[in-house]
């Protein structure tokens, strides 16, 4: 038995699909596509997938990566691969199969790029400008279901204002992590800026030393 | 409207899913060429809706022609219906996002009459009219099939022509006499009068209905050639019969999220309430190779890790042990779950229990359906409480805790003896439970009681029955509350007003059709649906018509009364429905199928259990 990470993309109508969706639709997938995986033991036998960091409904992501283990320690990667795209809806695009590197839990930024329609983009300088601030109180639920109030600014470990779109690195990960709608709801709030559509996609997750996270 | 207003829409709305389409097996075709368009309209939710099993075929049926496209439409629910008819988008297909106003077929499947607002608010948001005379036009033609089909009176106004019965052969027959007259450039009107005479279809403005004063039908009569009687179709050989090898597979979580593969059509039981075992005689069985063959491709080409063996009655499947045998063969290594659902108490043998046992540990459902021997009796239900507690013991002792029981109120004949009888029985099972040597170690049982009004239903022998009225139907509930003892036991019920909407509907004539009009035109919709459901604008649109609902549901019908329906054919014969009443009030019961025929009608299709050697 060997450990597989996989490299997909999520995008389109994907979109639109949560991470409970996107995890009953994986293992549909995988099953459809007849590869030797290992299932939990137990009462309750399902695929083992784990997936690195969960990607909220309404988000694309060109990085995401999901585990798995195949019983057949000869299974070729490339038929992994070709199996899993013609299984998979449009829209998830598998892109690589490695034996994994890193452990899923040193995974510590995320970057996303954030869209505004294009009769909002005048707004993207303020963005910049609040998202320089020295600090942005935010009031979060903790895992208690306890409100507590945190800085987002810290958790912001670089911006870049310089393309089309804005692109974030946000702490990413089990601890500390930062969702990009959080981000922005404190600014339309915090600025008084009535709240514009957007979209996010997530580019890249990386390691604490922001190497590509492999 | 573009891609990017749409998904901007989609994420403002709760489970975008719904409504995004590109589901694995979805079938997508070129619009230039195919020649004829069709909108299969489900009056619910998606998630509803897509766990439907006709739909299913019926789209792949379809879809395996070529010059057929069939897309997907469900109801939207109210927070995006709100936003389309704010930004004027019209209801569209998921496959195609097109508008379905232009599509050649809009059909409907009527799985209950709570249903009925959807279906208008849908033709609504497609920007037609809702009347079929008000569409003089050859297409789009609305049409409709599925169970409430054996009495459409109620839309007898707005759907143009009605399949009656099992839908594989005669919808394509229809679709291929459509294009013929499509391409030919011939009218409505003249296209109907030609399909009124292909078996199951009824076509109801070509039948005049005439009354008496007090209401009651005085006559049905056909004219331009329409058949007086319309006998409903069904598929004679069910190991031919088309059966999809692939489900469209959602991305949402739907409510039977699973395969399901048929075991057999109709009932052999002949409960005296129940619709189904009527309507969908006789019965007709798949074999077990030919279940076991698409159950196999289902799971294949859907990936699904759960198949459910549909049918009435799962445990009068004759050859259900060696079909299981089979299919453990490889539904197990590949973490398969089978699930089967209605089980009878009276025929669930130990060794069956152990087979679903060590696949999967769910809860034991049983449906005694009336709380004494005797109103078992009056409604045919021929499961013994010596039975009840048999099955009771085994589950206890292999391992269940939790019973959940599914009673009915307001059966003819019911007394307030027959309810204390529910709660009797819960708490025997409890006390079995705790009787038990080797009963499960450090758990506690628990019986949980599911108690729904009884629906006086067309084609059933309680056709001629009249529902209880609501005060009355609050009262046995009470009853049946307070004499509930046992904590253990745990009873709930559903409410008293949404079963008299559903009584009126069940049995009305076409007279409702101006009720429904008025309801939906007050905001009346899924209707089905608790927090959408609003007994005040209902009862304001049957006054503002000067119709009392209680007419069709709460009065005695005589034998001998024309009924809205009586004109449609469903094998089982007014004799026959009528006998089986008398019988009831005798509290008599009838043999199932298998044991003696009792000449109900069905055989007149020439197939299925009638043939059977006895
Ligand atoms: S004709 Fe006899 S065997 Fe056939 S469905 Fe009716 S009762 Fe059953």
């Amino acid at each position: 038995m060997k450990n597989v990470r996989l490299f997909y993309t999520k995008k389109g109508r994907m979109k639109f699909l949560s991470q409970l969706d996107i995890n009953r639709l994986m293992t549909r997938v995988i099953r459809r596509s007849g590869l030797p995986v290992w299932y939990t033991e137990g009462f309750n036998r399902h695929i083992y997938i784990n997936y690195a960091v969960p990607l909220s409904l309404g988000f694309e992501g060109e990085y995401e990566i999901m585990d798995i283990r195949l019983t057949d320690d000869a299974f070729e990667y490339e038929e992994a691969l070709s199996r899993l795209n013609s299984a998979a809806p449009e829209g998830i695009r598998f892109l690589r199969a490695v034996d994994p590197v890193l452990p899923t839990k040193d995974i510590a930024f995320a970057e996303y790029e954030i869209a505004f329609e294009s009769g909002n983009v005048f707004l993207y300088p303020a963005l910049e400008k609040f998202l320089s601030s020295d600090s942005v109180i935010c009031i979060k639920k903790d895992k208690k279901g306890r409100l507590k109030e945190f800085d987002i600014i810290p958790k912001i470990k670089s911006t870049d204002f310089s393309g089309d779109k804005p692109r974030l690195i946000l702490s990413a990960g089990n601890e500390g992590n930062l969702n990009p709608a959080m981000v922005l709801s404190a600014f339309f709030e915090k600025t008084e800026t009535a709240p514009v559509f957007y979209t996010v996609r997530r580019l890249m997750l990386f390691d604490a030393g922001l190497k590509p996270f492999v | 409207m573009n891609e990017k207003e749409f998904e901007k829409l989609l994420l403002s709305v709760q489970k975008p899913g719904r409504y995004s389409g590109g589901e694995l097996n979805s079938v997508v075709k070129d619009k230039e060429k195919v020649k004829i368009r069709f909108a299969f309209c489900f009056p619910d939710t998606y998630e509803i809706g897509m766990s439907h099993l006709g739909m299913k075929i019926l789209y792949s049926q379809f879809n395996e022609r070529e010059d057929i496209w069939c897309e997907r439409v469900f109801a939207p629910w109210v927070d995006f219906e709100v936003l389309m008819r704010e930004k004027g988008i019209p209801l569209f297909a998921l496959e195609s996002r097109d508008s379905i106003k232009d599509f050649d077929f809009i059909g409907f499947t009527l799985q209950y009459e709570l249903c009925y607002t959807n279906l208008l608010n849908m033709l609504d948001l497609a920007g037609l009219p809702l009347k079929s005379a008000d569409r003089p036009s050859l297409s789009p033609l609305v049409v409709a099939g599925g169970p409430c089909c054996c009495n459409p009176e109620p839309l007898a106004d707005f759907v143009d022509l009605f399949f009656l019965g099992e839908g594989e052969e005669v919808d394509l027959e229809v679709i291929d006499l459509y294009r013929e007259f499509k391409e030919k450039g011939a009218g409505k009107e003249e296209f109907l009068r030609a399909a009124a005479k292909i078996e199951g279809v009824y076509v109801p403005s070509l039948y005049d209905i005439e009354y008496f004063e007090d209401g009651r039908i005085k006559s049905v009569t056909p004219k331009d050639g329409a058949p007086a009687k319309i006998r409903k179709r069904i598929m004679r050989d069910m190991d031919s019969s088309y059966y999809p090898d692939r489900f469209v597979v959602p991305f949402i979580e739907i409510v039977h999220d699973r395969a399901v593969q048929e075991l057999f059509r109709g009932c052999i039981r002949g409960c005296r309430f129940c619709q189904a075992g009527f309507i969908y005689r006789p019965v007709r069985e798949k074999s077990a190779d030919t279940v076991n063959r698409q159950a196999k491709a289902l799971c294949e080409n859907t990936g699904y890790d759960e198949i459910s063996l549909s049918s009435l009655s799962t445990s009068d499947y004759t050859c259900l042990e060696p079909l299981l045998n089979k299919m453990l063969l490889w539904t197990e290594p590949q973490s398969i779950s089978l699930s089967l659902p209605s089980l009878r108490v009276d025929n669930f043998s130990a060794e069956l229990l152990g087979k679903i046992n060590h696949i999967r540990k769910s809860g034991l459902t049983f449906a005694p359906e009336a709380g004494t021997q005797r109103l078992r009796d009056v409604i045919n239900k021929n499961v013994t409480e010596e039975e009840i507690f048999r099955t009771c013991k085994t589950a206890f002792e292999g391992g269940y805790t939790a019973v959940k029981l599914y009673f009915m109120l307001g059966l003819p004949t019911e007394t307030d003896e027959d309810l204390k009888g529910i709660t009797d029985l819960g708490r025997r099972i409890i006390d079995l439970y705790y009787s038990l040597e080797n009963r499960p170690v450090g758990k506690s049982p628990s019986v949980s009681v599911s108690v729904s009004t009884f629906v006086p239903k067309p084609f059933t022998p309680f056709q001629f029955e009249p529902q209880i009225e609501k005060e009355e139907i609050e009262r046995r509930q009470n009853v049946l509350k307070y004499s509930n003892t046992c904590r253990k036991v745990n009873i709930s019920w559903h409410d008293s007003s949404v079963s008299f909407l559903e009584g009126a509907f069940a049995r009305g004539d076409r007279r409702l059709c101006a009720v429904l009009e008025a309801a939906f035109k007050k905001g009346c919709k899924f209707d089905g649906w608790n927090e959408c459901f609003n007994l005040q604008k209902w009862l304001e649109a049957f006054d503002e018509n000067g119709i009392d609902p209680l007419f069709y549901s709460a009065r005695k019908r005589d034998f001998d009364e024309i009924n809205p329906w009586d004109h449609l054919d469903f094998g089982v014969t007014k004799d026959f429905l009528i006998r089986e009443n008398k019988k009831a009030h005798s509290a008599k019961i009838t043999p199932n199928c298998r044991e003696k025929c009792a000449a109900c009608g069905a055989a007149c299709f020439g197939e299925g259990v009638c043939f059977e050697k006895r």
